[in-house]
């Protein structure tokens, strides 16, 4: 049977899932001065809905969205879904258990939750400049 | 990644190195092992290519396996990359993350939970790589 590479579309699409309303408020505007198409969720069904109808880049969720540390599973589905995109987590003190963990659900990068969310947004779309996606492809 | 799938297995102790070599080839892979960073780095350089590298952390220094972790990612087509270490810190875990390894594995481990990360790694790049076949 014939094989068809898989080619990473740029989509332009980036996703904030994150309960805190602020936090998407202030999000939204820098995804969008880096000319991605900001897509905002503040819980897991809503956030499903847009991952099964959308193909993300760029993706920053909150470590607890409904409940405590389920931004670990998104994660993963994420990373499964998109092996391309750039997976943001905003988590608050990371210990030895929360990286190992962030590694292992394919997280990119963890960003500190204390931070401005601007700042953080800022941060995040600086890491994900520089970070080479093809890595992951080949 | 038709054929069998290579894996470069990296620890110093002779007895790990030796039952991982075991359980992965009856995975299905073409296993070959170093038992030390050093000698893992000379074989990532070798024209050799490896669809993934499982490699312990303390070896001859500590975090050694970093520094093969990151001739790792140099190489094109990256591997997959699994890290096994006894000694997880703060720093090394985090060296791990911004290096974005695949996955993190803390000594000892349940055997099955490290096949079954591999198997899913494996799956998703292959998956990754290639629609419709």
């Amino acid at each position: 049977m014939t094989k068809v590479e898989y080619i990473p579309l740029k989509s332009n699409n980036g996703l904030i899932v994150h309960p805190d309303l602020a936090v998407l408020s202030a999000l939204q505007p820098v995804l969008a001065k880096y000319g991605f198409a900001p897509m905002v969720a503040r819980d897991l069904p809503t956030a499903l809905l847009a991952i099964s109808q959308h193909r993300f880049d760029l993706c920053i969720l909150s470590m607890a969205i409904s409940e405590k540390a389920d931004g670990w599973a998104l994660a993963a589905v994420l990373h499964m879904c998109f092996p391309h995109a750039f997976v943001a987590m905003i988590a608050s003190n990371p210990d030895l258990l929360m990286l190992q963990t962030a590694i292992n659900a394919g997280v990119t990068q963890l960003y500190l939750a204390g931070e401005p969310p601007t700042v953080i947004g800022e941060a995040i779309l600086r890491d994900y400049l520089k970070w080479s996606p093809a890595d992951k492809l080949q | 990644m038709a054929g069998k799938l290579s894996m470069l297995i990296v620890d110093d102790e002779p007895s790990v190195c030796f039952t991982l070599k075991l359980i992965f080839e009856k995975e299905g892979f073409a296993v070959t092992s170093a038992g030390s960073a050093r000698d893992g780095i000379k074989l990532l350089d070798s024209q050799q290519r490896f669809d993934l590298v499982l490699t312990d952390l303390h070896m001859e220094k500590e975090d050694a396996g970093l520094e093969l972790a990151r001739k790792a990612k140099e190489l094109k087509p990256t591997p997959l990359l699994v890290v096994l270490t006894g000694y997880a810190s703060m720093n090394n875990v985090r060296a791990a993350l911004d290096l974005h390894v695949d996955h993190f594995a803390v000594k000892p481990m349940e055997l099955p939970e490290l096949l079954e990360a591999v198997r899913r790694l494996v799956g998703w790049r292959i998956d990754a790589r290639t629609v419709g076949s």
